[in-house]
């Protein structure tokens, strides 16, 4: 059901045609001057925030930089629509018409892989003041690839458990404090079974996103695929005891909506959810609620982020104004400014009255054990070059997971078969 | 100028013989005869319409196949040409035979009920009652609902905990997760597109019906033919070129029907419902292969053709009379 | 007497059972669109809400340029209806009534038309509409509609229709020194109402559904027709705003409706005698 959206930002992607026949410019374009003309230098970043707040925050960090920089005349915040902005933002590309600077998730593996984006470690050491160290590794490690970072990690929400205490209280179950994915089942199955509403939902997985439970494995210990990107490991030992769980959960304990069945916890519909802090902003207040940090794995704990970055592309006419004013508007003082919106991936910003400032539905003490403890060791949900085919591929094979009598172990085997070959490409 | 050149948009000019040598032999007839006025119309006519298809489907293919010869690299704008590549990936792709199986079922599914249907429901309101206006409005009314609309609305009925499973329960029948299984969502993507396009078959049906005489009937119900003779011997012989045109215009329509299956199924469950035509969009749009796509698209082309010339051919074999 | 009015009732429940899985979908999209959020999905689900309101329909106008992309939608089809209707009457004249040497074969490449399949030229489209700076416009929407696509399927019918038509009073006319042009203008298109008509409404609804070229072309939401609108209605974080989404369908569906229920008898009438008969 989700492909409505979907559908409609990938056909845009015809676009990417423009560029081969014409035949653009390939590879990093040369260094332009450092010195330009008075307002000669026009720069643009694509963003996904429609947010009048944000923007105007956006705003007025590009106001002040111009102030002390004659050479540059505008800088343009153009918002594309999240749910397309991946193929849109490619088609720009492809149809030779990039931003300058540009907002990016996924994508960035594939930028990276392309060269389309321009390594920024030097520039930002080399800024007075930037004061490069105070980045954390947890989250510079996704947009870097040899200790060389290509986009700045702006914003880092983790994934937490999210509770309609409510309906807790109307099916007499309580959580205890730190709990396990066990007990978390054990719960939403009570619930389930007292309410008829859902037990746990992975938000946004839906039988189909399954990268989404990338938020549940590493609690056993599991990895979609090794370090380097280069070997299945969805059938290993751990893997199928993590989806053993998970089919247990829906077919066993009813803990977990079937497929088929909509279920959304910000409607009311489910006892849990486990969803990005950020989401917080869909909470309308029409029931109690509790956030914490990810249950516990037989593995112990774990800590999983989303992340966005902020890179220049090297097809930009003007790399290096564009470079300069990334490293402005990421110094220490503006990424405070932007703290208040996105969990910033400097340590010295992070700490739960920092992040509560402008938060209206989590206080401080929430933020602090679902954000701010969670950052310095958090992983990233599995992410690789060629994601959307990967992820299609592997759905094409992961759905003889969803019925009663599966056979996960053998299921998940044909998954690794599926997706090794996409992997090693 | 040459001397036979005219303007041929005044008709004063044609009436007039040209000026110059006179014709050498046989009479002296003027260049703009009726004949060749009415060819220089007739092109003019058409030319608007092959203008159109020039530049705006036959050009394309043509530049469809230079793309297929060529691997993309969307982000760098290169393009590389890779000969034979892609068409060699088609016979190497392992989900390529389960697509085409999914898109065999597909089209037979839908050109089979869509037809049937379409003449059953012509058949029941080829007659006088009350009413009979309202149910060929309602049964045409989906046709005006935009697919997407529509399309959106079945996903909502057709879930595990939707309308029709919940309506099938109220008469004490178990439904089905419809969509999550291979065989239903087959039977869902086909039904839901049979309903929203049938009407349209289903008035064609009617105007075909409406025009066979009916001194035929009297004469076959004097003999004493029975209904279904009637039916089998009389009336479909009669429609039989409206057969002919709803079947090319179907098949040519269920093997293009692409937002129902994304929307619906986004082709799954594994490749169940993973048609052709979603095929393609998925390798040229999701996956930035417009090479590979290209090769895939110019391959349904083919198929559309083959079959339209199939079944070109075969009407020589069942269809009654042409125009 | 009884057994036929048995069997006429017979006809009416049948048609009536049959008559459901057309109707449904619409009236609950319709009542769908009035119900909170939190009650699209309730399980068991029902089809009138107790708590009607009118949110989504406010929403749908804010959250993007709705009345804006309606008009878009609206002039498109439109444009496209009339210039089709002028083109393929012409073509389908010609094919028909006009003899020219390789008419035939002309007639085939045009029918080729028919059978190619959007998404197989989409892409090269494209680019050849980069090329000529007209990406992020109407003009690819208007063209191609027009003039390939949905106005070869006009063609065909128009021919068809003109194929059927007596030639007495064409030749009468041209004993009375009418040319071709003036013939097709006074005799044939008059004659031809009932076809044009259908062309009308065919072409009018494939340019009101069109759905793949416009999210290729178009990435301004001020440019966007309604069924991509449609498929925009997403929160930030790219989750369905479905009550939104139900409303706007529903005020895209609706007119259409209210316009066929009104000209229902035309719109049929005018498809059973376009010639498409074969």
């Amino acid at each position: 059901m989700i492909t409505a959206t979907k559908l409609g930002g990938a056909l845009a992607l015809a676009t990417a045609v423009g560029l081969a026949v014409t035949g653009c410019q390939s590879g990093p374009s040369e260094a332009p001057p450092t010195t330009a003309a008075p307002g000669s230098v026009d720069l643009r970043m694509t963003v996904w925030t429609s947010n009048e707040d944000q923007l105007a925050l956006f705003d007025s960090i590009a106001e002040s930089y111009r102030a002390d920089h004659p050479e540059i005349g505008t800088i343009t915040f153009e918002s594309l629509p999240f749910a397309d902005y991946n193929t849109t933002l490619t088609t720009q590309i492809a149809g030779g018409n990039a931003p300058d600077l540009a907002w990016m998730g996924d994508l960035s593996k594939d930028l990276i892989a392309s060269d389309a984006l321009v390594p920024l470690t030097e520039t930002l050491e080399a800024t007075e003041g930037w004061e490069y160290d105070d980045l954390l590794e947890s989250v510079t490690a996704e947009f870097s690839v040899d200790g060389e970072l290509y986009a700045y990690p702006f914003s880092n929400s983790p994934f937490a458990l999210y509770l309609n205490t409510d309906l807790l209280a109307q099916a007499g179950q309580t959580l205890d404090d730190d709990p396990t994915w066990e007990e978390v089942s054990a719960v939403g199955a009570a619930v389930n079974q007292a309410t008829g509403k859902g037990g746990f939902v992975i938000r946004d997985f839906n039988y189909s996103s399954w990268n989404t439970l990338g938020t549940v494995w590493p609690g056993w210990g599991a990895a979609a695929w090794n370090a380097d990107g280069t070997k299945c490991t969805m059938d290993s030992p751990e893997m199928v005891d993590a989806f053993q769980f998970v089919h247990d959960a829906i077919y066993v304990d009813g803990s977990m909506p079937g497929p088929g069945t909509t279920a959304d916890f910000f409607a009311g519909d489910s006892a849990f959810t486990v969803a990005q802090v950020s989401r917080a902003s869909l909470l309308d207040g029409s029931f109690a609620y509790d956030v914490i940090p990810l249950p516990a794995g037989p593995e112990g704990d774990y800590s999983v982020i989303g992340q966005a970055g902020v890179g220049v592309l090297s097809s930009s006419p003007h790399v290096q104004e564009a470079t300069d004013f990334l490293a402005y508007l990421t110094n220490p003082e503006n990424a405070a400014l932007l703290a208040q919106y996105f969990p910033p991936p400097r340590e010295s910003l992070l700490t739960g009255e920092k992040l509560a400032e402008n938060n209206p539905k989590l206080t401080a003490e929430q933020l602090q054990t679902v954000v701010v403890d969670q950052i310095p060791d958090a992983i990233t949900l599995p992410n690789h070059t060629n994601p959307a085919e990967i992820a299609q591929t592997g759905k094409t094979a992961l759905d003889a997971m969803w019925t009663p009598d599966a056979d996960v172990e053998a299921v998940l085997g044909s998954m690794c078969d599926a997706i090794q070959p996409l992997l090693a490409k | 100028m040459t001397a036979t050149q005219v303007n041929p948009t005044t008709r004063e000019a044609a009436d007039t013989p040209p000026p110059g040598p006179p014709a050498v032999r046989g009479i002296r007839r003027p260049f703009w005869t009726t004949r060749r006025r009415d060819a220089l119309t007739g092109y003019l006519f058409v030319a608007p319409q092959l203008l159109g298809v020039g530049v705006f489907v036959l050009v394309p293919v043509v530049l469809a196949v230079w793309y297929s010869l060529n691997e993309w690299n969307i982000f760098r704008g290169e393009l590389t040409f890779v000969g034979g590549a892609n068409y060699a990936a088609l016979l190497n792709d392992p989900q390529l035979p389960s697509v085409l199986a999914a898109t065999a079922w597909f089209s037979i599914g839908v050109v089979v009920l869509n037809i049937s249907l379409g003449l059953a429901l012509a058949v029941m309101l080829n007659r006088r009652f009350r009413g009979v206006t309202v149910f060929r409005t309602l049964f045409f009314s989906p046709v005006v609902v935009s697919v997407v609309a529509w399309t959106l609305v079945w996903g909502f009925l057709l879930q595990d905990n939707g309308g029709i499973n919940a309506a099938l329960e109220t008469i004490g029948l178990d439904g089905t997760n419809w969509l999550l299984q291979g065989d239903t969502a087959m039977i869902s993507v086909i039904v839901t597109q049979v309903i929203r396009s049938v009407g349209v078959n289903m008035v064609l049906f009617l105007a075909a019906l409406q025009g066979v005489p009916g001194e035929l009937y009297e004469a076959a119900r004097i003999d004493g033919a029975r209904n279904s003779t009637i039916f089998l011997r009389i009336t479909l012989p009669l429609i039989s070129p409206t057969l002919l045109l709803t079947a090319i215009l179907t098949i040519v329509g269920a093997l293009q029907s692409f937002a129902q299956i994304a929307v619906l199924t986004e082709g799954g469950p594994g490749l169940a419902t993973t048609v052709l035509v979603y095929y393609v969009f998925q390798q040229a749009f999701e996956f930035n292969d417009i090479g590979y796509g290209s090769t895939l698209a110019l391959m349904l082309l083919t198929f559309v053709m083959l079959l339209t010339l199939l079944q070109w051919q075969l009407r020589r074999k069942w269809v009654f009379y042409e125009d | 007497m009884r057994t036929e009015l048995l069997r006429r009732a017979a006809l009416v429940v049948a048609l009536a059972v049959l008559a459901i899985p057309f109707v449904i979908p619409t009236v609950w999209m319709i009542a769908s669109s009035f119900k909170p959020l939190s009650e699209i999905f309730q399980s068991p689900p029902t089809l009138f809400t107790g708590s009607p309101t009118l949110d989504a329909y406010v929403e749908a106008f804010t959250f993007q340029p709705f009345a804006q992309q309606y008009v878009n939608s609206v002039y498109i089809a439109v444009v496209v209806t009339l210039i089709t209707l002028v083109v393929s009457s012409l073509a389908g004249y010609a094919f028909a009534r006009v003899r020219f040497p390789g008419a035939n074969a002309l007639f085939l490449v045009v029918l080729v038309g028919l059978l190619v399949p959007s998404e197989v030229t989409i892409v090269p489209l494209f680019q050849m509409f980069k090329q000529a700076g007209l990406v992020n416009t109407h003009w690819p929407l208007i063209l191609v509609t027009a003039l390939a696509g949905p106005c070869v399927l006009a063609t065909f019918i128009m021919r068809q229709f003109f194929i059927a038509l007596p030639g007495e009073l064409e030749e009468a006319a041209r004993l009375d020194g009418l040319g071709r042009p003036a013939i097709w203008m006074r005799i044939a298109l008059p004659l031809a109402k009932p076809a044009l008509s259908a062309v009308a409404i065919l072409t009018f609804l494939a340019s009101w559904n069109l759905y793949l070229e416009p999210t290729v072309y178009l990435t301004s939401p001020e440019l966007f027709t309604l069924p991509q609108a449609l498929t925009r209605y997403t929160d930030a974080y790219g989750g369905e705003m479905w009550n939104t989404q139900l409303a706007a369908a529903t005020m895209t569906v609706v007119p259409m409706l209210v316009v066929f229920v009104i000209a229902q008898r035309q719109f049929v009438e005018g498809l059973a005698h376009s010639g498409l008969k074969g």
